[in-house]
């Protein structure tokens, strides 16, 4: 057991690497979801077109070969990232794809009466996105926000093999030195479902209290 | 070498990579909406510690990637003496990862059939049996199709995942390439043309096989 005792402090640290990243590449992930969220229902068709088709291939690439594609693909073109910003870089790429989606079914959730209200009262459509749109956009949207903050956690997992020090670099490096799979996969998943399931926690809190209000 | 004659070159051994990457999507698929009924029964059933199991089970393995339940069905079971393939470890970690989101959206099509229908049929003097198979089930299965097709190409992208155990599927396929060729990028996005050729066919098919399944019933 004392296997445990010697890896915990590892794998709390990659956990750390992991929620740092996450946060990052979400918080940038849905300021730019947000505006190609809007460019895509209200851009036309030019602007439109190319976010539905970068959504596609986001949606239809495997997430380790969009990973492999920055770091290993670009370095056939002298492009060469290191490990963070690469996985960074993919993350941030990744969570676009999906916050777009998200965005643009909250935004359309909100009926067409409040748009045409709020044009009526004189609103320009960043005040009417701003005040009216958004904030009931953003009940419906929430529990899909936190599926995607939970499937961004778990797409971390992939950036050990780019070479970052996460939780699933520290299990296999602690694996090769201690040959005790078991207890060091154990130990990543109670990492990873302690992680998940305090984010899906706070999510039905926020759900909870945002219901109340209205 | 030029980008397309060395795609010409590696075509076929990432069909052949395609091929396992589909037999393993067809394996886990089994596994995994064998495991969702077997979910689904728990947690309507009325045994109630068997519900709590499956409740359990389903906010566990949910929570914990894909990945870390890949290798502890590869590495960790072995240590505990029981060794799986690659091919069966990655069945295995997909089938009980997919088997809760395919349990979930079985149980969502379930409770997406107005009580009024059952009561409707029990009234006309149909037996439980019939109820369910006649009534129930037909309505229940259209309103799982959306989800359960959506599941099904996630499901066929995570199957890249065996790569880090050494399966030879398409996408291991393609990094072997690009460490042959020293051509990565070419050698990715040939990957990334077959993955998504197959995408938006397979998205085609089952799209129409949906709105074929609507058609007829309504």
């Amino acid at each position: 057991m004392h296997v445990v005792a010697l890896y915990w402090q590892a794998i709390v640290d990659g956990g750390g690497v992991d929620l740092e990243l996450t946060a990052i590449a979400v918080a940038v992930s849905v300021v730019v979801g947000i505006l190609a969220a809007v460019g895509r229902i209200y851009g036309g068709k030019l602007l439109g077109g190319a976010i539905t088709v970068y959504v596609e291939i986001i949606r239809g690439l495997p997430p380790i070969l969009q990973l492999f594609i920055i770091y290993f693909g670009l370095s056939q073109f002298q492009i060469n990232l290191s490990s963070f910003s690469a996985g960074l870089l993919w993350l941030v790429l990744y969570g676009v794809g999906y916050a777009v989606e998200i965005f643009r079914a909250g935004i359309e959730a909100v009926s067409v009466g409040q748009r045409e209200a709020a044009d009526a009262l004189g609103l320009t459509r960043v005040q009417a996105l701003r005040r009216i749109i958004l904030p009931q956009a953003w009940m419906v949207m929430l529990p899909s926000l936190m599926t995607f903050l939970v499937l961004q956690v778990k797409n971390t997992t992939l950036l050990y093999l780019v070479g970052i020090a996460d939780i699933m670099y520290q299990a296999r490096l602690g694996t090769s030195a201690t040959e005790q799979p078991a207890i060091m996969y154990g130990m990543a998943a109670i990492a990873y479902l302690i992680i998940n399931l305090t984010l899906s926690r706070i999510g039905s809190t926020l759900e909870r209290r945002q219901a109340l209000y209205r | 070498m030029s980008t397309l004659q060395l795609w010409g070159q590696y075509l076929p051994q990432f069909l052949a990579g395609l091929v396992v990457s589909l037999q393993l999507t067809g394996a886990a698929l089994v596994l995994a909406l064998a495991l969702g009924t077997l979910l689904v029964l728990a947690r309507t059933g009325r045994i109630r510690i068997l519900a709590a199991i499956a409740t359990g089970y389903v906010e566990v393995f949910r929570a914990v990637p894909v990945l870390v339940l890949l290798f502890t069905a590869y590495y960790s079971l072995a240590q505990l003496g029981l060794r799986l393939p690659g091919f069966w470890a990655g069945v295995v970690a997909l089938g009980a990862f997919y088997g809760t989101l395919y349990g979930e959206d079985m149980r969502s099509g379930l409770q997406s059939v107005d009580p009024g229908q059952r009561e409707a049929a029990v009234a006309l003097g149909l037996s439980n049996g019939a109820v369910m198979r006649r009534v129930v089930l037909p309505q229940a299965f259209l309103a799982f199709l959306p989800p359960g097709t959506n599941e099904l190409s996630n499901l066929i992208k995570d199957t890249s995942l065996v790569l880090t155990i050494g399966v030879t599927d398409l996408m291991f396929q393609a990094n072997a390439a690009a460490a042959a060729t020293f051509q990565p990028m070419d050698m990715f996005l040939l990957a990334g043309l077959v993955y998504f050729a197959f995408y938006i066919l397979l998205s085609r098919i089952l799209a129409r096989w949906e709105l074929n399944v609507q058609r007829r019933r309504s």
